[in-house]
């Protein structure tokens, strides 16, 4: 017993200075979050003006909506962990998926369709680009014992996975019809 | 020409001089599994169409409902006549979410939602599983029946009798149903007075099978698949039995009465059958080769002959021969000389998946001897 109490207590990732330094390197992570996020909507809001078929677009222009409240609870997961986001990374991610338009038209020169469907294309990828960073965080919530963290990009993922869904049925269905027939649609 | 797409199907009017497209009805719940039917005309002048129901197999699921699933996620079935629910939801896997979720759907609920036991759904005149009666113009829209499942076919004899064709229920996934067969209804109160029909008729989609018994009886017990149960707590009368009761599978589609004794067989009704998806949708031996052909029904008698067919039943291109695919229409020429057969093509067919491949498709023309063709 006595060596019992003379024993000092360890505590193993729970003292302070390392939880700070976890807190950092997740920060570091949602900054990429916001960054594919920011990144996709803005490559999703400009595709919804391009597209011309009202099915699609009206599924275009919800889920451009939806990719807005993404965005901002990319931004809250900062607050769960006290820390800002990143304004540069952000912006930075707007003017990635203006980069994304860019390759998506020379693809679609180089493969031979027509309209905007190389950008749907590029929505379909990014969606998954940044649902896939979502899901990091999801971990990094349960890693770090955050439930709000989980809950925030449970539904996210979740959301996103479904609009993958949708976006691969478009791209599958449209891309090879503008191909082929040479029409925007 | 009746639209399918988004959630809603559409009754519109297509003037081939002018180009222009009128929508003459646009609230007929859609956005899942099956078509719609017609629109024909009657010799009363009317408009006659139909309305395939959301959901494969009385209640949206995964199994036959991915991709609409992920284009409508909240389309579902809507009831003809106020119905109260047994509450017995069905459980099943949720393909929208990124790992395996289990969740619980109700019948006419959307994906994901399940239903109280005692609840009440409100029919409405725009539902689905449905046939109706409009004017030309898609005014004074009168529902007929509903609980079919899929009237794709829709035909009227000389005398002015509505005739549906309607597909069976599925031996596979969550609410699994065996050897429940195709079959053929008489829509009767398209007989009555137009504008008439206080009633609709239920001819039993989600619950009955085209045998007039329910789709938890042990006839109907799947061998793949989990066993279906009983959605309505109150069920309307039942309108049938059918008229003619088809092999199940055999996916009878477009139709048309002989009207011609030059081409023979007048007054009977010539029925395309795309043919089976099994072993997608039956683990059974025997239903690998049901439809494929034409055939000719008697609605008189409830009986049938083959009309059309290859030799060795079945597609020509699982013998590598020539010969008929998969019938999905026919149509008799204005004077009834001609029956012509849109033969939809090749699709292959494995226990996992089903492909469709274009430019494989043909439409035949079938026309009786010279000497007996007056």
């Amino acid at each position: 017993m006595a060596n019992a109490t003379q024993t000092p207590t360890i505590l193993i990732e729970l003292d302070q200075e390392t939880r700070n330094r976890q807190l950092d390197r997740a920060k570091s992570w949602l900054d990429n979050v916001l960054l594919t996020q920011a990144s996709h909507r803005k490559l999703l809001e400009d595709t919804v003006e391009k597209i011309e078929e009202p099915h699609i677009k009206q599924y275009l222009a919800e889920m451009a909506l939806q990719a807005e409240q993404h965005e901002e609870k990319a931004r809250e997961l900062f607050s769960l962990i006290d820390r800002e986001p990143s304004d540069i990374r952000q912006m930075l991610g707007q003017v990635m998926g203006k980069a994304r338009q860019a390759l998506g038209d020379f693809i679609a020169v180089a493969g031979g369709a027509k309209g905007p469907w190389q950008d749907l294309h590029q929505v379909y990828l990014s969606n998954y680009n940044s649902m896939g960073a979502f899901a990091v965080a999801e971990q990094l919530g349960l890693a770090l014992g955050i439930p709000r963290m989980v809950d925030i990009t449970f539904g996210v993922v979740a959301e996103k996975s479904t609009s993958q869904l949708l976006l691969q049925e478009a791209v599958l269905e449209m891309c090879s019809m503008s191909i082929l027939y040479k029409e925007s649609f | 020409m009746a639209l399918k797409g988004g959630y809603h199907m559409q009754i519109a009017k297509y003037n081939l001089a002018s180009g222009e497209l009128k929508i003459l009805i646009d609230q007929l719940p859609s956005g899942g599994w099956h078509e719609p039917g017609g629109p024909i005309f009657g010799p009363d002048g009317m408009m006659y169409f139909g309305n395939g129901s959301v959901s494969q197999q009385g209640v949206t699921l995964p199994a036959g409902f991915t991709v609409d699933l992920a284009k409508h996620p909240n389309a579902h079935d809507v009831p003809g006549q106020d119905v109260t629910l047994t509450g017995n939801n069905v459980r099943s896997r949720d393909p929208r979410l990124p790992y395996p979720y289990m969740i619980e759907t109700g019948a006419f609920k959307p994906f994901g939602t399940p239903a109280e036991k005692g609840e009440v759904v409100k029919g409405e005149l725009f539902c689905n599983s449905a046939v109706w009666r409009s004017r030309p113009d898609g005014t004074d829209v009168e529902l007929l029946a509903w609980g079919v499942r899929n009237p794709f076919g829709m035909a009227m004899n000389e005398a002015g009798e509505l005739y549906v064709s309607d597909n069976d229920f599925e031996e596979k996934g969550e609410r699994a149903v065996a050897n429940d067969p195709d079959r053929i209804w008489h829509i009767q109160n398209a007989s009555l007075p137009f504008g008439s029909v206080k009633t609709p008729a239920w001819y039993g989609f989600p619950d009955i099978c085209g045998d007039g018994l329910p789709v938890n009886h042990e006839s109907h017990l799947p061998s793949r698949g989990k066993a279906a149960e009983l959605l309505l707590e109150n069920p309307p009368e039942w309108a049938g039995p059918a008229v003619f009761l088809e092999q199940p599978h055999s996916c009878m589609c477009k139709m048309d009465f002989s009207r011609s004794d030059a081409f023979g067989h007048k007054g009977e009704l010539f029925v395309a059958e795309w043919g089976t998806l099994a072993p997608l949708n039956s683990p059974r031996p025997e239903d690998l080769d049901h439809g494929f052909r034409v055939i000719r029904v008697n609605v008189e008698k409830g009986t049938a002959e083959p009309f059309m067919h290859n030799r060795k039943m079945g597609p020509a291109s699982t013998y590598g021969t020539g010969g008929i695919e998969r019938p999905v229409s026919c149509k008799f020429s204005p004077d009834g000389k001609a029956l012509y057969v849109l033969d939809f093509g090749v699709a292959t067919v494995t226990s996992g998946n089903m492909l469709a491949f274009a430019h494989t498709g043909v439409l035949w023309k079938v026309t009786r001897k010279e000497e007996n063709n007056g």
